[in-house]
């Protein structure tokens, strides 16, 4: 009885740390609360994403960051303090062109300025398709105009969003994310887009086989329930929400996805495993 | 037509209808005052998210149609209806020309949105407010008030999908509305054309039923379908925005279609009044 009851511990988090090989983080809301310049840190995570780093633990960073190149994005991060390398991250905007190439499209691009070097080799004469990313100040009604005439334009019309968050928290308050754009999209052209990016099991698989393993054997830990704890669950991975960032206390009674464990910030997280794991 | 009551009020569309631009349907102006002579009430109806109604009057009073302002109805008074209604304090997202229509509202401190077509307004600074405001949370949040919004937080004037600008096809409010929607996980509230309560709202101050009233536009959609969804009867002309098969397009099918205005006006004097 004791046995079983403690063999059904370990598969429920915080036991099933014992046994996970890897860890895929999200970056901001996670490691750092964005804002004006590079943002901050948030306490303890510096120091926790080192932890993790030193144990034996393999560890991703998974992202929906899409307003600026990969390497640049990663120098923000070492600026921050983090230990952390290009290898290790994976954003949208890579696994976009990768879908480029495969289906020979050429994309209008409205994405951040930041992004726009990311496309650099990726041919946009006579776009049949739109990528849409978080432009931020760049979603004027201009721009989503053109990117609509672009797809009603098209006979077979394809929509291609970075993501699809709702919001995400700046320092000076939350603010409408990609999603919001592409449903605008979507019911102007009467389409549905794409989803390149958290929530899309594609995107987290191509994360676990870079890591080679199987997604019983990693875990994921965002603030976003819905794109980064119910993404992961539904790819077969446990999934930890962080009560920082975008985190709201509604979340932990939501009506659909319930995190396998809550807790205050990657810190304690961090800490949480590596106990169990015992050490 | 057996066990309708006698026609009250007739409904008339505007733009398309009545006039397309600056020049009148020929004969349209005739046929409104015979119109007139008859005993039925007659009210202008229209989805508009700019046009103010001293606008929309200016222009009809132009192209010599004898209206009142009384008798226009449009998308924006319904919003302004539904805004009295719930005793709200909006934050408006429409065109400066449309302000006038909501004149005398207390807008500090907003706890509901109304989304227009306003594409200076369009941006992204502006729906973050939106956002803001009319997301619940952030609402209680920021305001540190204890107030529970429901009934109608997004009040939407329409939802078009988008409309044609001399320069091509441009977003219209609808996919806005759809991205606020889905931002907040919350439904809008659409107060235009085709919903029922616009129709039933235009009718309200005339005392007639839907039953009693048929409404006259060249929007198989918004203006037939919506109207008949409402019990009224819709009489579909041939004219601005019509293009041939849209009366196959709702069901049940318009009550009629005809070549314009004035034949829909002969049809109403001949064969639905008692």
């Amino acid at each position: 009885m004791r046995i079983e009851r403690s063999a059904m511990a370990d598969r429920e988090w915080p036991g099933c740390a014992k046994s996970l090989k890897g860890v895929i983080l999200d970056l901001c809301g996670v490691l750092y609360e964005s804002g004006e310049g590079d943002g901050v840190a948030i306490p303890g995570s510096i120091e926790a994403v080192k932890k993790l780093k030193e144990s034996d633990l393999q560890l991703r960073f998974c992202t929906n960051e899409t307003q600026a190149t990969r390497e640049k994005f990663v120098a923000k991060l070492q600026r921050l303090g983090f230990d952390i390398s290009v290898c290790e991250v994976f954003p949208p905007a890579p696994a976009a062109i990768a879908v480029l190439k495969e289906r020979n499209l050429r994309p209008h691009l409205l994405v951040h300025d930041g992004l726009v070097p990311e496309f650099d080799g990726v041919d946009k004469s006579s776009p049949n398709c739109v990528i849409i990313g978080d432009a931020a100040e760049h979603f004027t009604y201009q721009n989503l105009n053109e990117a609509f005439r672009v797809l009603i334009g098209l006979e077979k019309p394809v929509l291609f969003s970075l993501g699809q968050g709702r919001y995400y928290k700046e320092t000076d308050g939350l603010k409408l994310d990609v999603g919001v754009y592409m449903k605008a999209l979507e019911y102007a052209c009467d389409l549905k887009a794409e989803v390149i990016g958290k929530p899309s099991p594609t995107f987290f698989q191509s994360v676990l086989n870079d890591m080679q393993l199987q997604a019983h054997e990693v875990l994921m830990i965002g603030d976003d329930l819905l794109n980064d704890v119910g993404g992961a669950q539904h790819c077969g991975m446990k999934g930890v929400q962080v009560r920082t960032g975008k985190y709201r206390p509604s979340d932990e009674r939501h009506p659909a996805v319930t995190a396998d464990g809550t807790v205050d910030d990657l810190a304690q997280a961090v800490d949480v495993i590596l106990r169990q794991r015992g050490r | 037509m057996a066990g309708r009551r006698a026609l009250k009020a007739v409904l008339i569309d505007l733009s398309g209808t009545l006039h397309i631009e600056d020049s009148a349907v020929p004969g349209a102006q005739d046929a409104l005052k015979r119109l007139r002579q008859a005993a039925v009430a007659v009210k202008f109806v229209t989805n508009t998210t700019k046009e103010s109604k001293r606008n929309l009057l200016e222009r009809l009073q132009r192209l010599n149609f004898d209206v009142q302002e009384k008798e226009i109805f449009t998308s924006l008074s319904a919003a302004r209806s539904l805004l009295e209604q719930k005793q709200l304090r909006p934050l408006l997202l429409v065109e400066d020309s449309a302000l006038e229509d909501f004149t005398g509202f207390n807008t500090s401190e907003p706890n509901a949105v109304v989304i227009g077509l306003a594409p200076d307004h369009f941006n992204y600074q502006t729906l973050n407010n939106a956002f803001s405001c009319c997301d619940p949370v952030v609402f209680l949040f920021e305001h540190r008030c204890a107030m529970i919004l429901d009934g109608a937080p997004l009040i939407a004037i329409h939802k078009a999908r988008y409309y044609k600008r001399k320069d091509g096809l441009a977003l219209g409010p609808g996919p806005f509305v759809t991205g606020l929607e889905f931002a907040t996980d919350c439904k809008a509230t659409v107060v235009g054309k085709p919903e029922k309560t616009f129709f039933t709202q235009a009718l309200s101050d005339l005392g007639c039923s839907p039953g009693e009233a048929v409404m006259i536009g060249d929007d198989a959609r918004d203006d037939v379908g919506g109207a008949q969804d409402a019990g009224m009867l819709g009489i579909l002309v041939r004219t601005g925005k019509y293009r041939q098969g849209d009366e196959n397009k709702i069901s049940p099918p318009p009550h009629l279609t005809c070549d314009s205005f004035p034949d829909a006006v002969d049809h109403i004097l001949q064969n639905l009044l008692q």
